[in-house]
């Protein structure tokens, strides 16, 4: 993702950019978690799906965020006993795909707005 | 159920962190949602724990760093049952705020008046007036504040009200006026002096032919003893009054030093009247004790007096800051 950028820059600034950085993904974890429920899922399997595409994610919210999601009715769920470890498992709605149409669209709009701003440097 | 009982009894015995974590959690989401929350939460702890365990981790060891990767439960516990980890949050807290000064600034003062007024009928004494005319002040600001700010939290955590109230919509009819009331006008200026002419006149009437007619002659309201040289003095100062708010009119707003000067002109007054009043030269004894019935008359008298002399200081304070917010504003 970062081969363009100057790493030894980018580095001393994440903490410094933080609570940015942390405002400008607050929203793709709901988008990414509604794309991938389109198989189903359960909570530490969504985790580590989402660490390792790049989506920097807590335990204590994602879990919380699944409950929410199903409450508006964006993610639907069901118990599986079937192994030994009874998991819930989330699975996107008909409605939470319509939801993440609608901010993909959105996401590459404001990506597209982006990159038509001046470099800046 | 027995066996059950003492399957609970030996789990509380070794508990792990992991059940007492759980718990901790889920005690205070809705019951409605607990077990399946329980039951969530406890399946995701486990695989995060074989995952670290395959790493290669000390299963207590691991646990422990699960449980804190997890954070504080109080804190997890409100993400499940989305509640707001903040007693008034920004939508409702610019509401919260002009309420609670509005009330502060209408309700203390009064309050603090009626105790100073009630306190001084009663008999107390100087010390003991001021101790409870502040004491009371404080303890009605204190309970403004917390009673306001505990129906603002209860709103912000009913859901109803979280759904419908998207705040008040702000228009723009709710700016500031662009040009705040400074009390400067023409109409303030005139509205005064009237005032001033129609006091002086009263006075000079009530102290030469009485204002009253009772029992077959005219008496005075004031004491005929003011007769002329306090009389006098008060009529200077309503000149002097009159001089100001014409200046203030011509300066097209208070400044400060007017400010001062108009508390001057207020202290002054009220501190003579105030004097007088306990010397018990202010007032007319006869047409009081007159209009008064009988037996009471030396007691309501001195009552009358005590609630004149709080009129009095409160008209002198109010009427100076007011004064001075007018010249703040119009800075």
């Amino acid at each position: 993702m970062n081969d363009t950028g100057e790493p030894d820059a980018a580095e001393p600034d994440a903490a410094e950019h933080g609570t940015h950085l942390q405002e400008l993904r607050r929203g793709t974890v709901v988008l990414a978690c509604l794309r991938l429920l389109a198989d189903p899922g359960y909570g530490y399997g969504l985790l580590e799906q989402l660490q390792s595409l790049g989506f920097d994610t807590d335990a204590n919210t994602l879990y919380p965020l699944l409950r929410r999601l199903e409450k508006q009715g964006h993610l639907t769920s069901e118990w599986n006993t079937d192994e030994a470890r009874p998991r819930k498992f989330y699975r996107t709605s008909p409605e939470g795909l319509r939801l993440a149409r609608a901010l993909t669209d959105d996401f590459r709009a404001i990506a597209a707005a982006i990159g038509a701003l001046p470099e800046g440097d | 159920m027995a066996r059950n009982s003492d399957l609970d009894h030996a789990r509380d015995v070794r508990s792990t962190f992991t059940d007492r974590y759980v718990h901790a959690v889920t005690r205070t989401i809705p019951e409605k949602q607990r077990d399946d929350v329980a039951a969530e939460l406890r399946a995701a702890i486990a695989d995060q724990l074989d995952a670290r365990v395959d790493a290669g981790e000390l299963p207590e060891s691991a646990e422990r760093a699960v449980l804190e990767e997890l954070g504080d439960p109080d804190r997890l516990a409100a993400g499940y049952a989305d509640r707001p980890l903040y007693l008034i949050g920004p939508r409702l807290y610019l509401e919260w705020k002009r309420l609670l000064v509005l009330l502060l600034w209408i309700v203390v003062p009064l309050a603090a008046f009626g105790i100073a007024l009630g306190q001084t009928l009663a008999g107390a004494g100087i010390g003991e007036i001021i101790a409870s005319t502040l004491g009371g002040a404080i303890s009605v600001a204190l309970h403004l504040a917390f009673w306001t700010t505990l129906v603002f939290a209860v709103i912000e955590r009913s859901d109803d009200a979280r759904a419908s109230a998207k705040a008040v919509a702000w228009s723009v009819d709710r700016l500031p006026p662009e040009s705040p009331y400074t009390g400067a006008r023409f109409v303030d200026m005139m509205t005064s002096i009237v005032f001033l002419t129609v006091a002086a006149g009263a006075l000079v009437w009530d102290q030469l032919l009485g204002l009253v007619y009772l029992e077959g002659h005219w008496m005075s309201f004031l004491s005929p003893d003011l007769w002329p040289w306090w009389a006098g003095g008060l009529l200077v100062v309503m000149a002097i009054e009159a001089v100001l708010q014409v200046v203030v009119y011509v300066n097209q707003r208070w400044t400060i030093p007017l400010a001062v000067f108009n508390a001057v002109l207020n202290v002054v007054v009220a501190i003579s009247a105030i004097w007088l009043l306990s010397q018990q030269m202010l007032l007319n004894p006869e047409f009081w004790m007159t209009v008064i019935p009988e037996a009471d008359a030396e007691n309501v008298f001195g009552i009358l007096s005590v609630i004149t002399g709080f009129g009095i200081a409160g008209v002198a304070v109010w009427d100076t800051i007011d004064t001075f917010l007018k010249a703040r504003r119009s800075r």
